[in-house]
């Protein structure tokens, strides 16, 4: 099945070094992650999330914001652990009227201006494709996710994630242009207090097919 | 093949007729052939305009069609409804938006390809699409728009993804394109259109201003075609072009050959007649020109067969100014030249004739035509009549061929002094003979001449008769002249005449003769008197001859006096 996905490869490179040379180490643990692409090259937007083994403590989320600026969403892809409640505030100087149809969570803020009184709770883990009714090309992504443990890639295809109580998680990385099929698969990864670990992920992404923005009609103002 | 033509005149005329009927034939056959060339040029070159434009107008439609459904897809109703996986509505929806934009047919598929609404069919959902392509070019983000086949009927589909943001289905809309958008074209274009699907060797006439069967044709017939080419279908020879208008689909224009050639038709008609009548004015040209030609060889073969046959009478009349008339006209003269020739010939043959019985002079007058000479006429002449003394005896005793060489050499001796003194010797009478002067040819002095000629006859003669008694014949010479009137004229019968003349000058003459002895010449006195001047004469009369009642004065003439020299 791993091997007809051809997904993941997973090239997990684990390196288990009891640390006890920085008194500053705590017993905590922390991974790097990595994740490119089937040529090699770094992946942006990537979330590496790691799910703890037993439950998960439920403390109150903090607010997340989703902008809309200069017509566009901001950022790309916000990941948010399930029951955040997110805000979007509308930073440009015209109106937007933002929609989901995503099973995760359907939504919508019609025409609106500023920022709405109250924010949209994501309750279900799951990604939540963002659109904007009158900007064909405004796309953005919540992803929701059950573990509070999740980083997104930097532009370089690295993220850390801290503050990790040793143990052995399940990693999984997500990309909104991810295969479908690959989403559910999970690396075993081990967490140890004091050294980093690592786990990088190469992915097979959808070719990018938004729609293409285009310039403004010249002279013109606005748009 | 050898043809043999019995007359000039037909082969003139059917190598004439021939030749121009070959140009004419061959002129009309290569504007034939051209003209339906460049008909068929012509209406090729429709067929490809219209073919073109139709091409184009589709493409047009295509276009507006595919604008109007990204319109469609960018409304949020419908995204809203397909979204929820609201079928009712969804159907609904896309109704309401099919007639907005005038399209045919609309249709929603979702993203694994299998119908989820459908304007023709509103219950129909969880068939496959039926242009799975299409949906894999929209995909990609290509422009997606072809000619499909759904069902039995044809239609330009257009998709677009209907985003939300990202894609969530596929919205196909299309217009028909069956019987009634070919029944436009051809009221157009005034051609006939057909829509036709091939694939795989499979032919499927879906739309066609044709009729039932035609379209049969079509499919079997478009099997073997290109591009474009000829059909043959009820009603003749069609001009056609196959123009695609989708993957599998084809547009097929087609004319009647018939139908473009029909202008040239009347012109061709008309070349035809121009060539016919051409053809009837050569063969008139032809066969009078051979007239010409024939009349006047005919005429002259006519009249050198006259000639051939002896008659020299003959003038050709060939009023040509041109080679025949120059022809007849050496025909004419040489013609002329036999006759004078034949005439000359006729003349000499005559003269010749004349000669052997009558003196030069007659003859030639007589060959001249003049056959009056012989009728019979009375003149005054001078009569000699001359013989042999003995000759009778000699006759009876000597040898017969020493009889003839004598007389040969007398005769010889005597007759060209005849001719010399122009006489006319009238005959000869064995031993002798009679010699006439003025006539037929009147002479100033016949009786001069006549003495003149009878001295030289007897001095020639008297060295004839020396040499005779040398052989042992004792002959003598004696001659007689006498003048007077006698009646001169051709006596004798058919076969045999002679030129005679009677008269007492004849008698009187031929008496004088008998009277006179070797060496004598006995003239009449009215002789005498004539050449007085001229001879010495002495007189030997009066003398009783038998026949005349009273004697006769008769002269001897002994010689020529001595004529004075003519001064210089």
């Amino acid at each position: 099945m791993r091997r007809a996905l051809a997904t993941i490869l997973g090239a997990v490179t684990l390196t288990l070094l009891i640390p006890c040379l920085t008194p500053a180490q705590t017993d905590r643990g922390r991974l790097d992650v990595l994740v490119k692409d089937e040529r090699g090259k770094p992946v942006a937007d990537a979330v590496v999330s790691l799910t703890p083994p037993g439950a998960i403590a439920g403390p109150p989320r903090p607010g997340a914001v989703m902008d809309q600026q200069g017509k566009e969403f901001v950022p790309l892809v916000l990941p948010v652990a399930v029951g955040t409640p997110v805000t979007f505030p509308n930073r440009d100087n015209i109106r937007h009227h933002v929609y989901s149809f995503s099973p995760a969570k359907r939504f919508e803020l019609p025409l609106y201006i500023g920022t709405p009184a109250a924010p949209v709770v994501f309750d279900t883990p799951g990604s939540v494709v963002l659109g904007c009714n009158i900007h064909d090309w405004m796309l953005g992504y919540v992803y929701v996710l059950a573990t509070p443990y999740f980083v997104k890639t930097a532009e370089d295809g690295k993220g850390r994630i801290g503050e990790l109580a040793p143990g052995t998680y399940e990693a999984r990385v997500w990309h909104p242009r991810l295969r479908a099929e690959t989403e559910k698969t999970a690396t075993p990864v081990t967490i140890a207090a004091g050294e980093p670990g690592q786990v990088s992920f190469v992915v097979a992404l959808k070719p990018d097919r938004r729609p293409i923005r285009r310039p403004n009609y010249e002279g013109v103002q606005g748009n | 093949m050898a043809v043999h033509f019995r007359s000039f005149r037909s082969r003139l005329v059917v190598v004439f007729l021939g030749l121009f009927a070959l140009i004419q034939a061959t002129g009309y056959f290569a504007v034939t052939a051209f003209v339906r060339a460049s008909a068929r040029h012509t209406v090729d070159d429709e067929l490809r305009l219209a073919s073109t434009l139709f091409a184009r107008q589709l493409d047009v439609r295509t276009q507006q069609l595919v604008a109007a459904t990204r319109l469609l897809s960018g409304d949020f109703a419908l995204k809203t409804a397909v979204a929820t996986a609201d079928h009712a509505t969804t159907a609904s929806v896309l109704e309401n938006h099919r007639q907005r934009v005038d399209a045919d047919v609309l249709m929603l598929a979702a993203l694994d390809g299998h119908v989820v609404a459908d304007t023709q069919r509103p219950a129909h959902h969880g068939v496959p699409f039926p242009a799975p392509r299409l949906l894999a070019e929209a995909e990609a983000g290509r422009d997606a728009s072809d000619v499909v086949a759904i069902g039995s009927n044809l239609y330009r589909l257009a998709v677009v993804p209907l985003l939300a943001p990202e894609p969530i289905a596929w919205l196909a809309a299309g217009f028909a394109i069956d019987d009634r958008a070919a029944a436009d074209l051809r009221r157009l274009s005034g051609l006939h259109v057909s829509f036709v699907a091939r694939r795989d060797g499979d032919v499927v006439v879906h739309a066609s201003t044709l009729g039932a069967a035609d379209r049969r044709t079509l499919a079997s017939g478009l099997l073997a075609l290109g591009a474009a080419g000829l059909l043959e279908l009820d009603g003749g020879e069609h001009l056609v072009r196959i123009e695609p208008v989708g993957r599998d689909v084809v547009v097929v224009l087609q004319r009647p050959l018939a139908e473009a050639l029909a202008p040239y038709d009347r012109m061709l008609l008309i070349l035809l007649a121009v060539a016919a009548a051409g053809v009837l004015l050569a063969l008139l040209g032809a066969a009078l020109v051979a007239r010409r030609v024939s009349r006047p060889v005919l005429t002259l073969a006519r009249g050198a067969r006259r000639v051939a046959a002896g008659d020299f009478d003959v003038a050709v009349k060939v009023p040509q100014r041109d080679e025949l008339g120059e022809l007849a006209r050496t025909f004419n003269e040489m013609v002329g030249g036999l006759r004078e020739r034949e005439r000359v010939r006729d003349e000499l043959e005559r003269t010749a004739k004349l000669k052997r019985f009558f003196s030069p002079q007659l003859a030639d007058a007589l060959s001249a035509g003049d056959e009056s000479l012989l009728a019979s006429h009375r003149r005054q002449i001078t009569v000699v009549f001359c013989d042999l003394r003995g000759f009778t005896a000699f006759a009876e005793a000597a040898d017969p061929e020493e009889v003839m060489r004598l007389l040969h050499e007398y005769h010889a001796t005597i007759g060209p002094l005849v001719f010399a003194n122009e006489g006319t010797l009238e005959r000869f009478t064995g031993d002798g003979l009679m010699v006439f002067f003025n006539d037929p040819v009147p002479c100033p002095d016949p009786a001069a001449r006549a003495v003149r000629m009878a001295v030289a006859m007897r001095d020639a003669v008297a060295t004839l008769l020396a040499e005779w008694r040398r052989r042992g014949h004792a002959l003598g010479f004696g001659t007689g002249i006498a003048m007077g009137d006698a009646t001169i004229g051709r006596i004798g019968f058919e076969g045999r005449f002679d030129y005679a003349a009677i008269g007492t000058v004849t008698n009187l003459s031929a008496r004088l003769c008998q009277e006179a002895r070797d060496g004598q010449i006995l003239v009449s006195e009215p002789v005498h008197a004539e050449v007085e001047s001229l001879v010495e004469a002495k007189n030997v009369g009066p003398l009783p001859l038998r026949g005349f009642a009273r004697p006769i004065v008769v002269f001897d003439v002994l010689g020529l006096r001595p004529q004075p020299t003519e001064p210089p």
